[in-house]
């Protein structure tokens, strides 16, 4: 159910590097303190820059703030639709020079939309850095608005939701599907991938428009991390993008919504399934808030691994699931800012029933709401998720990423090194309190999905698999 | 989960050896005035590998590290992987490896996975056609008891009946879900296409090997397979050759073998009739198209000449499969494609998903860029741009420790030596484009492709008639 991934490849050595040391409670020789410089140009681009010399390569992570929840109502799929055409050329690069420009510089690069951010990422031998500043630069001014270009990204766009949800067993229902059954708001519950018919409507006008209030660089942070000091790395910033003229971006509306105060049971067929399958889902607290590193924590003593109670609850000693995945959003605990689902996915076997996953789910959360978590799994917990949060930060395209996104949700990139510390303070109490808090049964949206030669007769609630 | 650009990875990427992963092609677009200079290259990093072979022979690698807190281990065992199967266990490897971590005379599986969880890391296992993987990770301080972990798994797994019975249960379930995915039938129909009788043509399960398995199978092929003369234990990471190799011999200098050592892999078939295979799945309204032909291991003289033709046709995004069936037609979210070498031999494939009114035409595009790459020499500019992608490719990959560890275990599974790694981007560029068009027409002529379609033969057999008269499978 992950992203599916073509993968790159290889590697060889590398004997130096530049890992600074910070003093902290756990052994010391398991800390890592991430470098992080911040500056803000006149035109309001922030830019961040994480040094590291260990590789003659640099990641770089252009983030714009916005995502599905800021697109116009009557344009689902469009924020994502977007994300595309920025691919698609500009005036001074046409369409084919950026990809080419990227991967003949020996890079990667990609894309992706969330429901708060849209990143660009791309890492490239460092002498390619240049080139790739001034390509993010040139489509941050403007883009070439063509029809052609459109058309063939709503026709590549559509592919991509064919392979990822039409033709798809399960079609993406516990990232897609829940959060439409678990919000109030249009911004929060909306298909970010977008109806068919929302998708052919889109307009050069459109594009345009959105373009133009929201992709200045005073909505963008660049994330630079790598084979670079920060002060060339500013400099080349400057360089590059100083002359992009900021643009007044839209208020935002309220969209924040408050925990939900009645389950909501979704039963669907599945055409194309199997093995039937659950997600539940609870509203997560917010961005920074105080319960939101217990609730990190928390997810990950549920169902952090094979360690996890879930897992060996559901998986291991009932017999009754063959997996159990959390997801948070479309991001991680930590890069939202809005309201946003944490949820348990499971594939469970043809004689038990959602009922029985459900069941096994309370008792784990009950348990902790009454008992807290005791102290030897809680230190266990916390080094595993200290050194994911590392490990996830080894690659320099996910390190500026990490930065550039932290920065643009918290307003402070430094941020990447607090997260360890945040942790760490996490006390059982602090999960007691979050889970009567937040994985309550009127905080819960469930869809229970059955392929559809052994579904039941429908109960109450609509089929609703392939959407149109 | 995100919505992405595209479907390549950039993350943390672990295919074993040279895989499919790297290209730059597609039409020449003119560069614009304006844009800057590339900088002067900085010198390859070429992997300084520390090795040594412990007496019962085991042989260990260590290329220590100074990035992140981690220190990684990586043992790879020669045939134990697909290849050993037999003939009627197809897929018995990957539900041997995934329980190799589900109990220990000392610890069981619950145990194992909360020990692993705090030591900040992971332990876990995986088949491929050569081999299989036992992988694990710590933090700095954990290295020690994370490779005796490591070490007690590999020696003493001891399969408890009651896991052995719920993998076989979970497999089969595991089984009923894959089959719901076009890919994975696309998978099974191409590789039963060009390798026919061979054992790389038996990765996938089937509930007959489910269900055949005994925890006493698996025992006995643990110790048939699992020995120190085939095995290469990589470490990388936050830590000194000598200390990882004073850890290596504490962990695993009494590790022996038992009886008669698996046969090496027979060749497999270098040519195979072209097949056309249409396999009926209800529902679709995409196409899944494979196609594809046998090729080479990846120690044949033409492995890299082969792998950078590959590489144009359908590498990365700007291959000429991406940028055709994607960019200019619209057809698809990702055609790719090219060769994967093992051990024993090997093959080309190519694959893209599309929608049902364009599944003959994208086939037509497929023909096309085949026939392209045979009948032009790749334009000076577009190599070098490839080959540039491929050098890039190799130090993003070097910069990450795991990366490292497992290219290293991968090349060594299918036969490179551990130069190969820093040998691989000189090689590359010394390719000329003359070379590139004789690897077109031995390993990537469109007649010698098999032709797999996974899709709703009622919605899309008008479109295949030139192409031939399709088997149906289910």
């Amino acid at each position: 159910m992950r992203k599916r991934h073509l993968c790159v490849l290889l590697a060889g050595l590398t004997t130096l590097a530049s890992a600074a040391f910070a003093t902290a409670s756990a052994a010391e020789s398991d800390r890592w303190q991430v470098p992080v410089a911040v500056k803000k140009l006149d035109n309001g681009l922030t830019v961040v820059v994480s040094t590291d010399h260990s590789s003659p390569t640099v990641g770089v992570s252009v983030v714009y703030h916005v995502g599905m929840r800021l697109e116009p109502k009557n344009r689902t799929g469009f924020a994502h639709l977007f994300e595309h055409l920025m691919f698609q050329g500009t005036p001074a690069a046409p369409k084919g020079v950026f990809d080419q420009v990227i991967s003949g510089g020996g890079g990667r690069n990609n894309g992706s939309t969330r429901p708060d951010f849209t990143n660009y990422i791309e890492v490239a031998p460092v002498s390619a850095l240049e080139r790739i500043l001034w390509l993010e630069a040139d489509r941050m001014k403007t883009l070439d608005f063509n029809p052609t270009t459109l058309k063939n990204q709503q026709d590549v766009v559509k592919e991509e939701i064919r392979v990822n949800v039409k033709n798809q067993p399960y079609g993406g229902f516990m990232w897609i599907d829940i959060g439409q059954h678990a919000f109030n708001k249009w911004e929060n519950n909306h298909d970010g991938y977008g109806s068919f018919q929302d998708l052919e409507n889109a307009s050069l006008a459109d594009v345009q428009s959105f373009h133009r209030d929201y992709y200045g660089p005073n909505n963008a942070v660049l994330g630079i991390a790598g084979d670079i000091s920060p002060e060339e790395a500013f400099k080349l910033a400057d360089k590059y993008f100083g002359a992009v003229a900021g643009r007044p971006t839209p208020a935002a509306p309220d969209y924040s919504e408050g925990l939900n105060t009645a389950e909501k049971r979704i039963n669907q067929t599945d055409a194309l399934a199997q093995v039937p399958a659950i997600a539940a889902g609870w509203k997560m607290p917010a961005r920074g808030s105080r319960d939101q590193a217990p609730m990190a924590v928390l997810g990950s003593v549920l169902a952090g691994d094979d360690a996890s109670r879930l897992y060996q609850s559901l998986v291991k000693r009932r017999q009754i699931a063959l997996n159990i995945e959390p997801l948070y959003g479309l991001t991680d605990p930590w890069s939202y800012n809005g309201p946003t689902l944490y949820t348990l996915f499971a594939m469970y076997k043809p004689d038990s029933s959602a009922d029985a996953v459900l069941a096994a789910i309370d008792e784990e959360v009950a348990n902790i709401a009454k008992n807290g978590v005791d102290a030897a799994t809680l230190k266990r917990v916390k080094t595993k998720m200290l050194a994911d949060w590392y490990n996830g930060l080894e690659p320099f395209i996910d390190r500026a990423d990490a930065l550039a996104v932290l920065q643009t949700l918290w307003g402070d990139a430094n941020v990447v090194n607090k997260i360890p510390t945040l942790i760490e303070g996490v006390t059982s109490a602090d999960l007691q309190r979050v889970a009567k808090t937040y994985l309550t049964q009127a905080n819960r949206t469930v869809i229970d999905r059955r392929p559809a030669a052994t579904a039941p007769a429908p109960a109450a609630a609509a089929p609703a698999a392939a959407k149109n | 989960m995100s919505l992405l650009k595209n479907p390549l990875a950039l993350s943390l990427a672990l295919i074993l050896g040279l895989g499919a992963g790297a290209a730059s092609a597609g039409p020449a677009a003119k560069l614009p005035e304006r844009l800057p200079p590339l900088a002067p290259d900085k010198a390859l990093p070429v992997p300084q590998i520390a090795r040594k072979t412990l007496a019962n022979g085991l042989e260990v690698w260590v290329v220590p590290r100074q990035g992140l807190p981690r220190v990684d281990y990586v043992l790879a065992v020669r045939n134990a992987g697909y290849a050993a199967d037999a003939a009627d266990a197809s897929g018995f490897a990957s539900l041997y490896a995934g329980l190799l971590v589900e109990g220990t005379a000392k610890l069981d599986a619950k145990a194992i996975a909360e020990t692993a969880q705090g030591y900040g890391g992971a332990i876990g296992a995986n088949a491929t056609n050569d081999g299989v993987v036992l992988s694990g990770y710590a933090l700095p301080s954990q290295a020690a008891p994370m490779l005796q972990l490591l070490s007690d798994v590999a020696e003493g797994a001891s399969f408890p009946d009651d896991e052995v019975k719920l993998a076989q249960a979970n497999a089969l379930q595991g089984l009923k879900a894959a089959q719901a995915q076009p890919g994975f039938k696309a998978t099974r129909a191409l590789l039963a296409a060009v390798y026919g009788e061979h054992p790389y043509a038996r990765s996938q399960p089937t509930e007959a090997s489910i269900n055949a398995i005994t925890a006493d199978k698996v025992r006995a092929e643990h110790a048939r397979r699992f020995r120190p003369d085939r095995a290469l234990l990589v470490i990388t990471g936050r830590v000194g050759a000598e200390q990882a190799f004073k850890l290596a011999e504490a962990s695993f200098g009494d590790w022996k073998a038992s009886g008669e050592p698996v046969a090496d892999v027979a060749p497999a078939p270098r040519a195979a009739p072209a097949q056309r295979v249409f396999v009926q799945r209800d529902g679709s309204v995409q196409s899944a198209l494979r196609l594809g032909r046998p090729a080479i291991a990846a120690t044949d003289a033409d492995y890299v000449p082969a792998q950078l033709a590959g590489i144009v046709l359908g590498g990365g995004f700007s291959s000429r499969l991406m940028q055709n069936l994607r960019e200019d037609k619209g057809y698809t979210y990702g055609a790719r494609g090219g060769l994967t070498a093992l051990r024993g031999g090997g093959m080309v494939q190519v694959s893209a998903d599309v929608r049902n009114d364009v599944t003959g035409a994208s086939l037509g595009e497929f023909v096309y860029e085949f026939g392209r790459l045979n009948d032009y020499p790749v334009p000076a500019q577009e190599l070098e741009d490839t080959k540039r992608y491929v050098a890039g490719g190799y130090l993003i990959g070097n910069q990450q420790q795991r990366s490292v560890a497992s290219s290293l275990a991968g090349n060594w599974l299918i036969g490179l030596p551990p130069e190969f790694l820093g040998e691989y981007v000189p090689k590359i560029r010394a390719i000329g484009a003359d070379q590139v068009q004789a690897m077109a027409k031995k390993y990537y002529a469109v007649k010698d492709q098999s032709i797999v379609v996974v899709g709703d033969y009622k919605a899309v057999q008008a479109q295949l008639k030139e192409y031939g008269e399709f088997k149906q499978e289910k």
